[in-house]
């Protein structure tokens, strides 16, 4: 399957989305990237929570060529996830576009030893179904997948980006003591002390020791407090307390006092009598109605609903 | 930022401005203050010139008013109905103030709930964000070239920590339609909510040292359209306050505790979790639970 304008272009917009998308799904996890080309695997971000440094890493390795080596990708693979606590959860996604490998052992070594490290792999595949990637998935508990085409391959490699379900269950329930630094000025010069080096602007400060630290989230040197950014949370907040689904209100009920025009975007909608087009849903709680396309976005992007937030709160969140 | 292709399309802009007019607020401040300070006079006729200027700097510009009180969210101006409503003899001006007097005197006879005794006095500004968010969408979806929006958040009243979440979401989605929220802290306190809005999506945020002189503020740093800040040295945050609100007591903390399943914030230890129901075992952890690392391969 070729892909336009080639396929490494392609691969690339679908790992940019894909990194985004799996840190606002996984605020506190952490992601690596490498690369397989000339039958070497290439280290090219380490395990880190920034979806910026990876994607900037990503946008300048984009040369191809030569053969693949699955091996070779596993074993570097397993070695960065040796670094992980035994409760951490890993995984392996690769999005492989050659047809064969190249090894330079034998790949069903590598394959138990993924199995015994507890390392889940999932492979995107971009040609023709390999067995050995198959025969890796279904080892170690992955997903393996073909693309056909590129909004095809989008859409399994961001089926990647949601925790898989065993985890929340088996994940073990904890406090844990956070802190939420302030970001400093952006002219301020200050030391920071994961590095050692004078910076200007762009520090965070811990809460606790006051040192200063260059990027979230991470581990105060001083204080050995966990330093998140708030915002980072909160992504995944809109989980905890969804948006209840908007019911359809029938017009055939000839309703005499029916809003004229959506809550959320100010639009027309359709009233009783007319053969207009379009549905009107209302929302249970607030009772006030909206149409179609605010609907989705609500639901889908937005995560409140414009009624109920503009009504005070007493026990809303 | 401005991906237009058609030129001179990347200087029309959309502007949805939220008003505060929170009653405690400026009800407060004119007893306490006195004449000094800015009034509610001032800060409706500096937000009506603003408006204007908007409107006369591009004759394709749209700007849109949200007002939010203690109890309720409106839309009182929208440049689009100009002329489908109201005929010839009533300015944009005079319409803007004729819907915000209206709009006060409906919240003024909203029925307060019997058993609420301690009046919630905070602004529903996570209301008048999500609509005003919804109204861009609109923008966005309607397919032809449209004007670049943004969103003007002018609040007073400090921070209501009940809102965080509901805030958060919506700022979250106006960073994923890359609409940038310009927020404005009127009153006499910094507000972190308003800072990390502006911090996410792109926006400026601004405490204005004098608000007297809040019309100068709003014409020089809000007025200018998103092409022309590129060229312009715009005022630059001292800092980012990133604290949150605990979900146990709505209170604002800079230190706390997570809970590793579903990323509640608590103030303080408990031994479960209120909001998905965990349990925390005794054992200390040293490091969070829910980590899920993974290694993505991309192959050339
Ligand atoms: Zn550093
Ligand atoms: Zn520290
Ligand atoms: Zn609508
Ligand atoms: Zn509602
Ligand atoms: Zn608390
Ligand atoms: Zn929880």
């Amino acid at each position: 399957m070729d892909f336009r304008p080639n396929n490494i272009a392609v691969v690339a917009n679908a790992v940019e989305s894909f990194i985004r998308e799996f840190f606002d799904q996984n605020p506190l996890s952490h992601l690596g990237l490498i690369t397989i080309r000339n039958g070497v695997a290439k280290r090219i971000t380490e395990l880190s929570g920034n979806p910026e440094a990876h994607i900037r890493a990503l946008r300048s390795n984009m040369e191809c060529g030569g053969d693949a080596s699955l091996q070779n990708a596993l074993d570097l693979a397993r070695e960065v996830l040796a670094q992980i606590p035994s409760y951490g959860y890993r995984e392996v996604l690769i999005i492989y576009s050659a047809l064969s490998t190249c090894d330079p052992g034998d790949i069903m070594d590598t394959l138990t030893k993924c199995k015994g490290a507890k390392i889940r792999c999932s492979i995107v595949g971009l040609s023709a179904e390999i067995y050995i990637c198959k025969l890796l998935c279904e080892q170690t508990g992955g997903v393996y997948s073909v693309a056909l085409n590129e909004s095809h391959l989008n859409d399994l490699v961001f089926e990647h980006a949601p925790p898989p379900p065993a985890l929340a269950e088996s994940a073990i329930a904890s406090l844990v003591r956070m802190g939420f630094p302030e970001r400093v000025s952006e002219d301020a010069v200050a030391l920071c002390a994961c590095h050692k080096q004078v910076k200007v602007g762009g520090c965070y400060t811990c809460p606790r020791c006051r040192a200063r630290v260059c990027e979230l989230p991470t581990e105060c040197n001083i204080c050995q407090l966990t330093l998140v950014s708030s915002p980072h949370l909160a992504r995944s907040y809109h989980h905890l307390f969804p948006v209840p689904v908007f019911e359809e209100v029938l017009l055939n009920l000839a309703h005499s006092k029916l809003p004229n025009v959506c809550f959320g975007c100010q639009q027309d909608l359709p009233i009783g009598g007319s053969k207009e087009l379009g549905v009107r849903v209302a929302c249970p709680k607030c009772k006030q109605h909206f149409c179609f396309d605010c609907d989705v976005y609500i639901h889908e992007s937005l995560h409140n609903c414009p009624g109920c937030e503009s009504l005070p709160h007493e026990s809303n969140v | 930022m401005a991906k237009s292709n058609d030129i001179g399309q990347d200087d029309v802009s959309q502007v949805v401005i939220l008003l505060d007019v929170n009653p405690y607020f400026w009800g407060r401040k004119s007893i306490e203050s006195g004449s000094s300070g800015l009034t509610f006079n001032q800060f409706m006729q500096s937000v009506v010139l603003f408006v204007n200027s908007i409107l006369l700097l591009n004759n394709l510009n749209e700007a849109a008013v949200v007002a939010f009180g203690t109890r309720s969210c409106r839309f009182v101006f929208n440049s689009k109905l100009q002329g489908r409503n109201d005929k010839l003899h009533s300015s944009p001006s005079s319409r803007l103030l004729k819907h915000i007097d209206e709009f006060l005197n409906t919240e003024d006879a909203l029925p307060t709930s019997m058993e609420q005794t301690n009046i919630n006095e905070s602004s529903l500004l996570s209301g008048a964000l999500s609509l005003a968010l919804c109204y861009i969408q609109r923008t966005l979806k309607s397919g032809q070239p449209h004007p670049q929006p943004r969103v003007l958040c002018l609040q007073c009243k400090s921070d209501a920590p009940q809102q965080y979440v509901a805030i958060m979401n919506a700022v979250f989605s106006a960073q994923r339609s890359m609409i940038p929220i310009d927020t404005c802290a009127v009153g006499t306190e910094h507000s972190a909510f308003l800072q990390q809005a502006a911090h996410i999506t792109g926006g400026i945020y601004m405490k204005p040292s004098m608000p007297e002189g809040i019309f100068q503020y709003l014409t020089v740093v809000f007025a200018t359209d998103l092409h022309s800040r590129r060229f312009l040295q715009l005022p630059r945050p001292a800092g980012v306050d990133f604290r949150a609100s605990c979900f146990c007591h709505k209170k604002t903390i800079d230190m706390g505790y997570i809970c590793s399943v579903c990323l509640s914030i608590f103030c303080k230890k408990r031994s479960s979790c209120s909001t998905c129901g965990a349990n925390f075992s005794q054992r200390q952890p040293t490091s969070i639970g829910l980590k899920r690392k993974s290694a993505t391969i991309t192959l050339s």
